[in-house]
């Protein structure tokens, strides 16, 4: 009954980078949820498998918005940047700053 | 409903037409018969109270209150916490619920209940101006009433609020009860990681005329996207907004964060969304 893009879709595309997005970057996100994040992407625990699943697919976005999932990403993030792609490169930048997003 | 910056404000009814209390004595600001499914909601709602009277604080990461205390507290802490009002002449389980709520580190019951009236949902919405935000100056200036050092409030492209706050009860403790909620408040502790948030039908909460205790503001679309309009009004252009027309299929969104002590999760916002394209 859980209504939420990547629990209904755990295996859909970019779930896990529409999950996480949504969990701190949503304007209703709890009071230090930016900085948890950025702590968390920099610098990751050996288990955080999610973490690592939100990069990849973070670099497979920024490398093709197009294959976002139909507006699923601004419903689940309500971001102010204007479009998937501006809150994209914003959020690589934030969270891995000049680190190239084409990577290994 | 077209609004612009420059245009006074409306007259503020304090939200009270909105306001109903199946079983505590609100008066109706105006008389009117009311609607089968309005008797159908306060009855469902009725209903519902139960599982506020078995809410366990605690299990949602909250400190437990008792029913005294939690008077009490609502006593004291009203004038400089006016979302208090709301509860004040509410049930014994209501005002523990909310007591509750209100010494944890969530907003859901401060910008997402009926305290919040019209306006001041659509003014949050259309210039960021957070209900939370007390001082007036700082309010227009859309200062963040809760976060420190006067931070710029963020808002998405809606504003929306359960108006009942028996009904706002009911659908925290209801879902506080829910399975993947509790995956998420049961969830061991884990550095700077946070479980993402559940999102469950209204009518799965408060019956399938629940959607009657919610009401919210959205951005119109400009040039199509309502992206774009997000955008434009975070850059502090004007922009145009609108109420939204039904939340008759809609969500309730419970989004996680950890509890002050950082020792477990608890529900940091619930908020009621329209369904898409409403």
């Amino acid at each position: 009954m859980n209504e939420a893009y990547w629990a209904k879709n755990p295996n859909g595309p970019f779930a896990t980078l529409i999950a996480v997005a949504a969990t701190y970057c949503h304007p209703e996100a709890y009071d230090g949820a930016d900085a948890d994040l950025v702590d968390r992407a920099r610098s990751p625990e050996p288990d955080d498998e999610e973490i690592r699943l939100f990069k990849t697919e973070l670099r497979e976005a920024l490398a093709d918005p197009a294959r976002l999932p139909d507006d699923e990403l601004f419903k689940a993030v309500d971001y102010g940047d204007g479009s998937d792609e501006r809150f994209l490169r914003r959020l690589w930048r934030d969270l891995y700053g000049d680190e190239p997003t084409a990577g290994a | 409903m077209r609004e612009l910056r420059d245009r006074p404000d409306e007259a503020d009814d304090g939200g009270r037409a909105e306001r109903d209390g199946p079983g505590a004595g609100a008066v109706r600001e105006r008389s009117e018969v009311r609607s089968r499914s309005e008797y159908a909601a306060d009855a469902e709602l009725a209903v519902g109270l139960e599982v506020v009277r078995r809410f366990d604080a605690r299990r949602a990461g909250l400190t437990e209150v008792s029913t005294r205390d939690a008077a009490a507290y609502l006593d004291v802490r009203q004038a400089e916490r006016p979302w208090l009002a709301a509860a004040r002449d509410r049930s014994p389980e209501v005002q523990r619920l909310f007591a509750a709520l209100d010494q944890g580190g969530g907003h859901g019951h401060i910008r997402h209940e009926g305290w919040v009236t019209e306006e001041m949902s659509r003014r949050r919405v259309a210039y960021l101006e957070d209900p939370a935000q007390l001082d007036p100056a700082k309010r227009a200036a859309a200062i963040d009433g809760l976060l420190p050092g006067d931070q710029r409030h963020r808002c998405g492209s809606l504003a929306t609020r359960i108006v009942n706050p028996d009904a706002f009860a009911v659908a925290f403790a209801r879902g506080a009860e829910h399975s993947d909620v509790r995956g998420a408040l049961d969830a061991e502790i884990r550095k700077s990681r946070v479980p993402s948030p559940v999102v469950l039908p209204i009518a799965s909460l408060l019956g399938p005329h629940g959607h009657r205790y919610c009401t919210g503001w959205q951005l119109e679309a400009v040039e199509g996207s309502v992206k774009t309009a997000r955008e434009r009004r975070d850059a502090s252009a004007d922009v145009t907004v609108r109420q939204v027309e039904t939340f008759d299929g809609g969500t309730v969104i419970f989004a996680f964060g950890p509890n002050r002590a950082r020792s477990g999760y608890e529900i940091v916002s619930m908020y009621v969304n329209p369904p898409d394209g409403a």
